[in-house]
């Protein structure tokens, strides 16, 4: 019984050995061993789509609490103009550094 | 952007001030803590209807649900000890060893419990087993 | 086999350190492959606990003595339900389940969420790794589950108490709870280790968070009708500190699924979703620990306990770490939104956590004061139900008035007079039902009929939004009436579901109610042939039987009911008693009647010499309702934890590598 136990055990550890050992005995799929972080671009990127669905998460919200009734006419007509500029607002931006982008990314080709 | 006085500080200072007051008050004073005493601290106690914590030593005679339930508690970690008669419900765990409290009052050299007052305390499944 | 079991414990802690150390160097220089491997590391892990534990359970369904810890907690006359469950039953395998959901939470999150969360990634897996470190050194060398000795003839059984179905899954669902608290935060932990103060963190661990909430709330609703039916002293909750210590982590996460609300529509109260989601995880940590190591008794059995120490210091650790990180971190999460309203919904979310986290406080000083008073002055001291029941209403009221407020304020902020307009419905049924119930008689409490009230409120609330919803979706043209309620649902989620739980604890209120404040209790002795009156019921004492149970000489007294000279059938009460382990305990009878919801509560306390009997007869009104709400609170949760196509596509579109256009 015991020298079952032991080779159950031996066959175990050898198992996850190799498993854990895995990544450095395949051929590498990827080209660097780096974790890329994401850059300066990247991190501003997400935060400008995040303002963007917040944005426009809002605005729907406020159209379905008017429609159900939660808002009222007067108070609908108050808060919907400024929170229309807020996606606008955060549209734009997104556009504007998806151009700038494009800009930078068309250089890089060229170069 | 001129910086606005912001009300959520000022809401959630309130908030904490008067929870706090309120929860300190009362554990101090209007007894949502009762103190337990000793056998051992009885002697002084006399008259006084009082919590009393021990241990329970056999033999356990009587009939809590008529006479009363008679046995003896010794302090936790001690050697005296208080006859002890209670009536009312006895729970489950209740047996000798265990560690119990009620509420009541000294007469004359015996422990008269309130009726029903008697808990157990929940040996935990996970302690170390006592012997 | 129990070498096996060593061994694989064994394996698994030097995965888990594996993970932990090369992981957390991963993170830090950024290395993909050993990353990749610590990620391997983690999920090898959890094979090898999983090897362990079927280890365990070989030796439980086996009944191998030879194991300490099956002889601990099984007879061989338990029934194999209950012996198979003993592997939860009592310490070190209850650290081993700990283990085994925690490796498998850990590994599952991380692999489900690689492509969405890659930057907080690397640091989540060390997280998860370490605080499995300390389960694991505890199994490993504190309380081993594969302890061996000369097999005795029988084991000593298992605690009579826990021979009950509801105690058998009871644990499992909250150490599912427990340990699904963990992902979050470790996510959170991770996301602040890399600087990422986005929302990211919050979005890939919503389920979980949801998961791991919903399964504790059951499992304490699990634990209150074990007590309700085997403890058996007619009540359901008693605040007792092993009770709380569940009720705790589950409040402040209840706090931490309502103000990610306002992260997520306005950005604000990073830092506190930070702390709260910390201190869920603190409190369950603390929960476990409360629970295992004997603090509870004394202060003496705490001291004497081998893993009571080892968890305190795992939690000043963890509580350590966590807050120095937060405060490193801080100028990063510090909003500039401010609040603009002190009446709009983000307001209404924030009394609401105020009221959650400070009734958390109240309960957790409760159970700390006794433990404190103790070891400084000496005293014993016990802090009662009063003291629990006095902060429930003062912080649980205005918590229901918020239930039903909030849903009907609109967010940024709220004109007094709409709200006012949208509130006169609601209200208008509160006050009528709360007249009703009054000439009815509800005023014998006024704390219950304050509560039903609000409770009426809060229902009508949620009627008004449903309402309101499916009519304007209606509205739309294109579906009928059930089309809209379904596609109201499937489009607000969330929301919806968010309903649904709120009426949920609406029930409980209203069950809670109704058993604390208007059951009715008789004692009497009764001779065979006598009856007792006890509200509408009457009961004969017919006679007592002692018969022999699997493992356990049965004591059953028998009654017939009646009510209005109807015979409503027979109901039996008294006692077991264990022959294995020595112990008696009582069985309660309980009639429930779904029509009322209420419950005719039969303890037979004490059975004579002389063939009488002594009973206590309770009528608890609305209690079912308790056991219901559990359902519909599981309901809730899943309407809004299921998966919604279009918010993940929307989601994987935000955070897919780089942008579109760099890719050309």
């Amino acid at each position: 019984m015991e020298i079952v136990a032991l080779l159950l055990a031996a066959l175990l550890t050898v198992a996850l050995v190799l498993f854990v050992a895995r990544p450095f005995l395949r051929p590498s799929a990827q080209e660097s061993d780096r974790l890329e972080q994401p850059s300066a671009t990247e991190l501003e990127r997400t935060r400008l789509l995040e303002e963007r669905d917040r944005a426009l998460a809002a605005l729907k919200e406020l159209e379905f609490d008017h429609r159900t009734g939660k808002v009222s006419d007067a108070d609908y007509r108050e808060l919907v103009g400024p929170l229309r500029r807020r996606a606008a607002e955060t549209l734009r931006a997104l556009e504007h550094k998806e151009g700038a982008e494009r800009e930078r990314h068309e250089a890089d080709v060229r170069a | 952007m001129a910086k606005r006085r912001n009300p959520v500080r000022l809401v959630v200072a309130l908030s904490v001030a008067a929870a706090l007051a309120v929860f300190l008050l009362y554990t101090s004073f209007a007894g949502g803590a009762t103190a337990s005493l000793r056998p051992s601290q009885l002697a002084e106690h006399r008259g006084d209807e009082v919590s009393l914590a021990g241990r329970v030593v056999g033999p356990v005679t009587g009939d809590a649900r008529g006479d009363g339930l008679r046995f003896t508690l010794r302090d936790i970690d001690g050697t005296a000890t208080v006859p002890v008669v209670y009536t009312g419900s006895v729970p489950d765990l209740f047996k000798t060893g265990r560690h119990v409290y009620m509420k009541g009052e000294l007469q004359s050299g015996t422990f008269v419990a309130e009726e029903d007052s008697l808990v157990t305390k929940c040996p935990s499944k996970y302690a170390p087993k006592e012997s | 086999m129990p070498e096996l079991g060593r061994a694989a414990l064994v394996a698994a802690l030097g995965l888990i350190l594996y993970a932990a150390l090369v992981g957390g160097y991963a993170a830090l220089r950024g290395r993909r492959r050993l990353l990749d491997s610590a990620i391997n590391a983690l999920l090898a892990a959890c094979a090898a606990t999983g090897v362990a534990s079927l280890v365990l359970l070989a030796a439980l369904a086996g009944r191998d003595f030879s194991f300490e810890y099956v002889a601990e907690g099984t007879s061989r006359e338990l029934p194999t339900g209950y012996t198979l469950a003993a592997f939860w039953s009592g310490q070190a395998g209850s650290l081993l389940l700990w283990l085994l959901v925690l490796t498998a939470a850990g590994s599952a999150a991380v692999a489900l969420n690689r492509r969405l969360v890659r930057e907080v990634l690397p640091w989540t897996v060390p997280i998860v790794a370490a605080v499995a470190t300390f389960f694991a050194l505890l199994l490993v060398f504190v309380a081993s589950p594969f302890a061996t000795q000369a097999a005795p003839a029988d084991g000593a059984g298992m605690n009579p108490s826990l021979q009950n179905p509801y105690m058998m899954i009871h644990p499992p669902m909250l150490y599912l709870g427990y340990v699904g608290l963990t992902i979050p935060f470790a996510f959170a932990m991770a996301a602040l280790a890399s600087r990422q103060t986005d929302e990211r963190w919050i979005v890939a661990t919503r389920r979980w968070t949801l998961a791991a909430w919903t399964f504790l709330g059951f499992g304490i609703l699990l634990g209150a009708k074990w007590a309700y039916e085997e403890v058996g002293w007619g009540g359901w909750y008693a605040w007792d500190p092993v009770e709380n210590a569940a009720l705790m982590p589950w409040l402040v996460a209840t706090a931490f699924l309502h103000s990610v609300f306002v992260q997520e529509k306005k950005n604000m109260l990073r830092v506190w979703n930070v702390v709260l989601v910390a201190g869920a995880f603190g409190l369950a940590l603390f929960g476990t620990f409360l629970t295992r190591s004997g603090v509870i008794n004394s202060i003496h059995s705490f001291t004497q306990s081998s893993i009571g120490p080892w968890f305190l210091g795992f939690i000043a650790v963890v509580a350590g770490a966590s807050i120095a990180l937060i405060l490193v971190r801080l100028p990063l999460l510090r909003a500039r939104t401010r609040l603009e309203s002190l009446v709009s919904r983000e307001a209404a979310f924030l009394y609401n956590n105020l009221f959650l986290v400070a009734f958390a406080l109240t309960i957790l000083w409760g159970v700390v004061y006794p433990l404190v008073s103790e070891a400084l002055r000496g005293v014993a001291v016990t802090v009662g139900a009063p003291y629990y029941e006095f902060f429930a209403v003062v912080f649980g009221l205005p918590l229901v008035l918020l239930m039903g407020i909030g849903p009907l304020v609109a967010w940024r902020r709220a004109s007094l007079r709409s709200l006012g307009l949208s509130l006169l419905w609601p209200a208008g049924v509160a006050l009528a039902v709360g007249l009703v119930l009054l000439a009815l008689g509800a005023g014998s409490s006024p704390v219950g009929l304050v509560g039903y009230t609000f409770a009426a409120f809060v229902l009508a609330a949620i009627v008004l939004e449903f309402v309101r919803g499916t009519r304007a979706r209606h509205g739309l043209g294109g579906v009928g009436w059930v089309g809209a309620l379904t596609g109201l649902i499937a489009r607000n989620r969330r929301r919806y579901g968010g309903y649904v739980v709120h009426a949920a604890i609406v029930l409980l209120l209203v069950g809670a109610v109704g058993i604390g404040g208007f059951s009715t209790t008789r004692e009497a002795k009764l001779a065979p042939g006598e009856t007792m009156q006890v509200g509408d019921y009457r009961l004969v004492y017919e006679g007592s039987d002692q018969r022999r149970g699997a493992n356990a000489l049965e004591l059953r007294a028998r009654l017939a009911v009646f009510r209005d000279g109807e015979s409503l059938g027979a109901l039996s009460a008294g006692k077991n008693r264990y022959l294995a382990e020595g112990e008696t305990s009582n069985e309660v009878g309980i009639r429930t009647d779904w029509l009322r919801a209420e419950d005719l509560f039969v303890i037979a306390d004490q059975f004579n010499a002389d063939g009488t009997v002594f009973l206590e007869v309770l009528v608890n009104p609305l209690v079912n309702l308790i056991w219901l709400a559990g359902l519909v609170f599981v309901g809730g949760s899943l309407i809004a934890m299921w998966p919604d196509a279009r918010e993940q596509r929307r989601l994987a579109q935000r955070f897919a590598d780089g942008g579109a256009l760099a890719r050309a």
